[in-house]
């Protein structure tokens, strides 16, 4: 291993030892320091790996410095950095103490740099499983609320079972072919029938990791317990790393003759189902978990496809869906008092008594929506166009009629905000940095909405 | 002989493991458990991986079953049932295994040279190492971190507010 060598996995080496060092000076330093090193190292490591030069060749044995890397890495810093800002003062106000939770993000952040990098199937399942890891902390890191260690709870118990169902099917996988490489486990089957086993086993897995629907059960109620900076992280980014697994799986080879079945049931569902359920809500968050299954059931349409063009939607959709729950969790975490304001109609009026945190929420809104200026519109129109170039057109037209269906639960937030009597008493002030988090986050919702050229071309670059 | 070795084996280690989940009281499915991994860690004998058996022997059946035990007595989870005195005709289970283990010393003792069938290659501690730390040494680091941070997070959870 040579300098050059090191540096190109640099991301990695950067966010694992912020880590240890936010864990060693946690103790001599207050809060906002700690707070304030994994903020500098989450950036440091995503500047770092967007001006790196990929290369496909393993640095490593397993660990190779990929253009989906190069592509993903930023976004993941800047994702976590944005979820550190946000939690800053949404800390402050619930009393979460300690250099755990910052070092906890930067741990999750180290298993996100790796999980692009992966060369096999061993180090893949690590990644993951360290991604799950990482949340287990976070989701009950709330130890004054009861609801938060319940959510902590449950995702542990469902995120176990998947990881048995996906370290099962990678050893199928293996047994089958003999090999734990990524290229060569997927190129060659061997053994046709048990590496298929072990596909379905890994899919229904990753499956529990996206919340597709036979394995949704636990989003809603994760998401309405977890703290609201822990649920945008959880949202967007473990749903973007378990998607990149997939994607990192399926590239190799068109998904298997048999493969199709499953992923178009677990699109169709999600889509349907998510998007129905989510109709019925009165908890927001809960609103969103709902809303979260079916953008998953989108993302799986345009995995399905099996076509570079479907691939290149999902990349695509990952950004810009990061954005967007980054921005409707973060407005709901800058929102929130001592208590969070739990249902759709706690938020009335707010559009007037705070009107930056509520425009920013009514912007995710309806950029969830897919309303067209912003990127949520850009992202579902690449996923519905490459489903019907690849011959989806049935499931793309579901998609688009649930999708309109979706517009409903969305500007329902949107009318609360701006056209009823405030019920709750107006919002505090808000933190500096939730307002920096916040402008970023909706930045990138109007600038990818207006002029996604950039982001395409690195997408282009990175499936050429 | 090693084929019906080897499936003796992988029933007794499915037959366990089955028994382990099932099994109502935590100590019984923790005992089930650990005859599973004995079973387990001969099965990798069987194949050639002397190292791994003694770890699974060690670690899994040794070090963290009993630790599993520990913790379930601590916090008395476990309500034992108060036994009458085992009757003379209880005693001949005992008797017959202590037969085979004598019985197997025996053997072992009279057959000085331990001759390996020439097709046996065992792995030795060395090449294990070597691929345990060079082609998995990415794995061993991501293993670390995510036992560091289990520790962490245990170490916040378990904190007295």
């Amino acid at each position: 291993m040579t300098l050059a060598d090191l540096f190109s996995i640099m991301p990695i080496v950067i966010t694992a030892g912020a880590a240890l060092l936010v864990l060693l000076t946690g103790p001599l330093l207050q809060a906002g320091s700690s707070c304030a090193i994994a903020v500098a190292a989450s950036l440091a490591a995503g500047l770092w790996a967007a001006s790196a030069s990929p290369a496909n060749a393993p640095v490593l044995p397993g660990l190779a410095f990929t253009p989906l890397a190069h592509f993903l890495i930023p976004i993941f810093c800047l994702a976590a950095a944005l979820t550190l800002l946000l939690s800053h003062g949404y800390n402050q106000r619930r009393a979460i103490k300690g250099e755990e939770y910052p070092a906890t993000v930067l741990f999750a952040l180290f298993a996100m740099c790796v999980l692009p990098c992966a060369g096999n199937l061993l180090i893949l399942f690590l990644a993951l499983e360290s991604i799950a890891f990482a949340f287990y902390i976070l989701v009950s890191i709330d130890l004054n609320r009861a609801e938060s260690g319940e959510a902590g709870l449950k995702y542990l118990l469902m995120g176990a079972v998947a990881a048995a169902f996906i370290a099962f099917g990678f050893s199928l996988i293996f047994a089958g072919s003999g090999t734990l490489a990524l290229s060569a486990a997927l190129a060659a089957p061997g053994n046709r029938a048990i590496v298929s086993a072990g596909w379905g086993l890994v899919v229904i897995g990753l499956a529990f990791k996206l919340s597709l629907v036979p394995a949704h059960l636990w989003t809603p109620d994760v998401y309405q317990g977890a703290p609201a900076p822990v649920a945008a992280f959880l949202s967007t980014i473990s749903k973007v790393a378990a998607a990149a697994a997939l994607l990192m799986l399926l590239a190799f080879a068109p998904p298997l003759s048999e493969m199709r079945a499953p992923l178009y049931l677990l699109s169709l569902f999600s889509m349907v189902i998510g998007n129905l359920a989510a109709l019925l809500q009165k908890n927001i968050k809960r609103m969103l978990a709902y809303s979260s299954i079916a953008h998953m059931g989108y993302l799986t349409l345009a995995l399905l496809t099996g076509s570079k063009e479907g691939y290149a939607a999902v990349l695509l959709y990952g950004a810009i869906y990061t954005a967007m729950n980054l921005a409707a969790f973060g407005a709901i975490a800058a929102l929130s008092a001592a208590e969070e304001r739990q249902l759709i109609a706690d938020y009335s009026g707010v559009g007037f008594s705070a009107p930056f945190r509520g425009g920013v929420l009514a912007l995710s809104m309806l950029a969830l929506a897919g309303v067209p200026p912003t990127a949520g519109f850009i992202g579902k129109f690449f996923i519905f166009y490459a489903a019907i170039r690849g011959g989806q057109t049935a499931l793309a037209v579901v998609g688009m009629v649930s999708a309109a269906a979706s517009a409903y639960f969305y500007l329902k937030v949107v009318v609360h905000l701006y056209m009823h009597r405030p019920v709750a008493s107006s919002p505090q002030n808000a933190h500096p940095a939730e307002t920096a988090a916040l402008c970023c986050a909706s930045a990138a919702i109007v600038v990818i909405g207006v002029y996604p050229a950039p982001l395409m071309r690195l997408v282009d670059v990175v499936l050429r | 002989m090693e084929a019906i070795l080897f499936y003796l084996l992988a029933a007794v280690t499915l037959i366990g493991t089955l028994c382990a989940i099932t099994a109502r009281q935590a100590v019984r499915a923790i005992v089930y458990l650990v005859t599973s991994f004995f079973a387990l860690a001969l099965i990798f004998y069987l194949l050639g991986a002397p190292l791994v058996a003694a770890f699974e022997v060690i670690i899994y059946a040794g070090a963290i079953m009993v630790l599993f035990l520990f913790v379930i007595m601590m916090l008395e989870l476990a309500h034992p049932e108060k036994l009458a005195k085992p009757r003379l005709s209880e005693w001949w289970p005992a008797l017959i295994l202590m037969l085979v283990v004598i019985g197997s010393v025996a053997v072992l003792a009279a057959a000085r040279q331990p001759a390996p069938p020439a097709a046996f290659h065992g792995i030795t501690v060395r090449e294990f190492s070597v691929t345990l730390f060079k082609r998995y040494g990415v794995a061993v680091e991501v293993i670390s971190m995510q036992l560091l941070f289990a520790l962490v997070g245990a170490l916040y959870l378990g904190r007295r507010r």
